[in-house]
């Protein structure tokens, strides 16, 4: 078993994890960039380590920073919490050539699903449907017009080794190929180091289905549910719920025994995600892998009563899951809004200084998840995510009054906040309804 | 006179669009400051030529930090 981790991330998730290391007996180190010095979370961790400056490719992106730091504190695995190195094959290598742990799945997994035309060709090997497009890259305008022509437009240009929404170009006729595809490729370059690109159909008014799962080194891989996550701005999400409205218990048993054997093909060991798109007849198109915890891994906790950040320090310390899928009940209905340091209109960043704050009160019913004091300081440098808040209760209906309520007695003073937003959606009919798809904010908050 | 294209918001210097010698005019982008992961135009208040390039890529911006200085005519 671990005895000592470095968790290399900053903000909510590093409270979370912790949580799960003193259940675990597991000393925890954090590591904090200039900008955080002082921040709430680096006062939860039992040590914290300075790594760098405020600019994030110095600190919480500087690998060498942060594995020097685990050695010299005494760590023995790295917990990479979501985004920043989360994802990076190059990051898990250097983890485990330094001789540590790395809390995820293998280095030459993540390496090679950081390819989407890969994870597409092995879901399709499984006889799982993806997205409608290209399984391998395409390479000239020539292509890409001759797809258009042939499927139709208009049509997504995506990057093979995206991600956040980044570079994703649509491409309405023949005529536009050549500038999106030089356009596509050029961020791909820049921002991924790799210009290929692919194409998607484009799937109209789709929701975002993804289901959470856990893979130990034995191929035991059980689903802990599907979340909706379809209630998002610019491709970010701001509201997930657990079960999905939609989602019937028959195709819930075909998504889940699609994802244990893509998950399966992969070799994957640790918690993941499969995202995916239903589209308005029903038909579930698998997307992309989430290779990490995600932000939205509570409203699952709730729902399944399974601890995630448990079972990945657990599957780490190679132990194998405990539990089969007939182990696994799902249970009411979880759902989760996050608050972001934006002006609730514009979402305009309002990075500052939080005076006071006043928290909901939480138990069985309401969770929240943050990294937030008195006083504390919301720098501009970082994700302007500041705590997400969920509620569980036997019935959709309930969960969100007790999400709504939760949200009014959350009170943040000093930066603007989401909260409105999330007011907005949650007490919108159309949402209560449970019709929702990816242009709901668009659609009805527009 | 001169005068300089200052930060409007803070965060990190994404990047500057303009180079020494270049003509810009009142509106114009001339550098990008990338404040919580989201990009944030910052615009000439006024005609003129670009005299030196004062930011770069990943420099911490505070609000009213000069960005570029600019030769504006009176």
């Amino acid at each position: 078993m671990i005895q000592k981790l470095l968790i290399a991330n900053r903000g909510e998730i590093v409270p979370r994890i912790i949580r799960s290391c003193r259940e675990l007996g597991i000393a925890t180190v954090a590591v904090f960039s200039e900008a955080d010095r002082g921040a709430p979370f680096t006062a939860e961790a039992d040590e914290a380590v300075l790594i760098g400056p405020a600019n994030p490719v110095e600190s919480y992106l500087n690998m060498e920073a942060i594995v020097a730091a685990a050695i010299e504190s005494g760590a023995q695995a790295i917990h990479p919490g979501y985004g920043f190195l989360s994802e990076r094959g190059a990051f898990a290598k250097q983890v485990a050539d330094a001789g540590l742990i790395w809390v995820g799945p293998p280095p030459e997994v993540l390496a090679a699903i950081s390819s989407k035309c890969y994870t597409r060709r092995l879901a399709v090997e499984v006889g799982a449907e993806v997205t409608p497009g290209t399984l391998e890259p395409v390479n000239t305008p020539e292509e890409v017009a001759a797809f258009g022509n042939e499927h139709g437009w208009p049509i997504f240009l995506k990057l093979d080794k995206g991600g956040g929404g980044k570079g994703i170009e649509m491409v309405e006729s023949a005529e536009m190929a050549a500038e999106v595809l030089q356009r596509a490729q050029s961020i791909g370059e820049m921002a991924f180091g790799s210009p290929e690109c692919y194409i998607e159909t484009v799937v109209q008014n789709p929701r975002h289905i993804e289901v959470q799962f856990l893979a130990d080194g034995e191929g035991n891989v059980v689903c802990l549910g599907e979340r909706e996550c379809s209630v998002q701005r610019r491709h970010q999400k701001i509201i997930e719920e657990a079960l999905s409205p939609v989602v019937t218990p028959e195709d819930r048993v075909k998504l889940f025994a699609n994802t244990q054997a893509i998950v399966k093909k992969m070799g994957y060991v640790g918690a993941g995600t499969l995202e995916g798109l239903r589209s308005t007849d029903g038909d579930y198109y698998f997307m992309e892998v989430n290779a990490r915890l995600q932000v939205e891994h509570p409203v699952s906790e709730f729902l399944s009563g399974v601890d995630i950040v448990r079972q990945q320090l657990l599957i780490a310390s190679g132990e194998s899951l405990a539990m089969s899928q007939d182990d696994v009940e799902l249970k009411g209905h979880a759902i989760e809004a996050r608050v972001y340091a934006e002006d609730p209109e514009t979402f305009f960043p309002s990075p500052g200084t939080i005076e006071r704050v006043v928290f909901p009160e939480t138990g069985e019913h309401l969770r929240v998840d943050h990294a937030i004091a008195d006083g504390c300081v919301v720098p501009p440098y970082y994700d302007p995510m500041l705590a997400k808040v969920i509620a569980w209760d036997e019935e959709r209906s309930g969960a969100i009054v007790r999400l709504v309520q939760g949200l009014k007695d959350f009170q943040i003073e000093g930066v603007k906040t989401t909260i409105p937003v999330d007011l907005k959606i949650l007490e919108h009919p159309q949402f209560a309804s449970g019709e929702v798809d990816t242009s709901f904010i668009e659609t009805y908050l527009g | 006179m001169e005068k300089s294209v200052n930060a409007i918001m803070p965060g990190l210097c994404a990047r500057v669009v303009v180079a020494e010698g270049d003509q810009v005019s009142k509106g114009q982008e001339v550098a990008v400051i990338n404040c919580m992961k989201t990009e944030i135009q910052v615009n000439s208040e006024y005609d003129g030529v670009v005299t030196k390039v004062i930011s770069k890529e990943w420099d911490e911006m505070q609000v009213g930090d000069p960005m570029v200085m600019l030769e504006v005519e009176e």
